[in-house]
């Protein structure tokens, strides 16, 4: 089996080798990063993925922030956000902030889930390659972390107006961004590919 | 950098972008994973100059109209995305004011000048900063979808504060246009190609030896 990987940044022909545990490979011409090799990769994406789905449905299920003044309470959660924007005459808007921060994040766990259990198990799935085909397609539209940041900073924005309690959702999906990041930062894109290649070979 | 480089384009190979197969060019879809396969993104500096335009142009209606609407017993205040930056500059916290600013002033605009420069380097440019662009590049990829920050905002503050008559907050129409702004200039990031920027380099190789 070649290990030869076309650079995505500027095309040349790089002979990966066998990369030690841990270690990864950048492009000697651009520097682009071309993979990273780390044997458990796996058993890390499926741990991180189950954990991230965990934490999401805890975050889909109580208050995210709280907010009060003068004897009045509003209560923001994570699916309202995006529910009161289609209230406002904006199902578009809507239907992509929900896409970015809820369903497309939770489609590709889904899908991780899928992949990182038999490749795990060196077990051979029917859905693998379009399971993995749909991740990589997708991975660039989460904005998880995107939306971390723009908690804090509608914090920092009312803070002064009136009273905001963080809810139990705002903790669970703060530690969900981090599993989802880390999931994808463990999950390689030529090394996952090699893995299901390999099944087919070896089978 | 006379020494020349072995790219997979010279040997006939296409490597897919989904999942890094390296196939024989002639063919349509990548044997691995069915994905479309190509040597090189098609039209890709046609359709990214094309969605960089688009995207210019919704940026003014993005910043001339309000995002954010504010009522309040004396009345209702429109606050567009300069506007808001303003304030919080008065309210004196500089540090959000400046984390707006740099995520949906800046870094949209560098953007939208980066893969313009980009664009253009393909075809005029004869420096051999071939390294720096590629890394400009994958910067102004990265960064695209950081600017979803202020979309976010105008989603979480109009969900959170609706204290009857007392206080209100609405989203305003400028948040349509921001978000296409944003969402069109990552699509245009996907379709730039930066292995045509190596292409150049690499026939004048070619032609010189």
């Amino acid at each position: 089996m070649s290990d030869l990987i076309a650079c995505h940044g500027c095309d040349l022909l790089v002979d990966v080798g066998d990369l030690e545990n841990g270690s990864q490979a950048s492009c000697p011409r651009c520097g682009h990063f071309l993979t990273r090799y780390r044997r458990d990769a796996m058993n890390r994406v499926l741990a991180y993925a189950i954990a991230a789905i965990i934490l999401l449905v805890l975050a889909c299920s109580f208050s995210f922030l709280s907010f009060s003044a003068s004897g009045l309470e509003s209560v923001m959660t994570l699916r309202s956000a995006p529910g009161s924007l289609w209230r406002y005459g904006m199902p578009e808007l809507a239907i992509m902030v929900a896409a970015f921060i809820i369903y497309i994040p939770a489609l590709i766990l889904l899908l991780l889930v899928m992949i990182s259990a038999p490749l795990m198990f060196g077990k051979k799935a029917p859905w693998l390659r379009i399971a993995a085909r749909g991740v990589f397609t997708m991975k660039n539209w989460a904005m998880v972390e995107v939306f971390i940041i723009g908690v804090i900073v509608s914090l920092v924005k009312i803070a002064a107006m009136a009273t905001v309690v963080l809810g139990i959702s705002f903790w669970a999906y703060a530690g969900f961004s981090i599993c989802f990041a880390l999931a994808m930062v463990t999950l390689d894109r030529f090394q996952c590919w090699e893995m299901i290649e390999a099944l087919d070979v070896n089978q | 950098m006379s020494d020349n480089y072995d790219t997979a384009a010279s040997r006939g190979l296409a490597s897919c972008h989904v999942c890094c197969k390296l196939a024989p060019s002639a063919g349509h879809t990548c044997p691995r994973c069915g994905a479309a396969l190509h040597l090189r993104t098609t039209n890709s500096l046609q359709i990214t100059l094309a969605l960089l335009i688009t995207a210019s142009i919704l940026y003014i209606p993005a910043n001339l109209y309000p995002i954010m609407i504010t009522d309040t017993i004396t009345g209702a205040e429109f606050s567009t995305i300069l506007g808001g930056v303003v304030l919080l500059i008065k309210l004196g916290s500089v540090p959000v004011a400046a984390v707006i600013f740099i995520a949906s002033v800046m870094v949209p605009l560098a953007k939208l000048a980066v893969m313009f420069y980009l664009v253009w380097s393909v075809e005029n440019s004869d420096r051999e900063d071939h390294r720096q662009r590629t890394k400009l590049y994958v910067a102004a990829e990265f960064i695209g979808k950081w600017s979803m920050v202020d979309v976010f905002v105008v989603a979480i503050l109009v969900a959170l504060v609706h204290l009857g008559g007392l206080l209100v907050i609405r989203p305003g129409i400028a948040a349509y246009s921001f978000a296409g702004v944003v969402l069109v200039t990552m699509v245009a990031a996907e379709y730039f190609d930066p292995r045509l920027m190596w292409d150049r380099l690499d026939n004048k190789n070619d032609s010189e030896t």
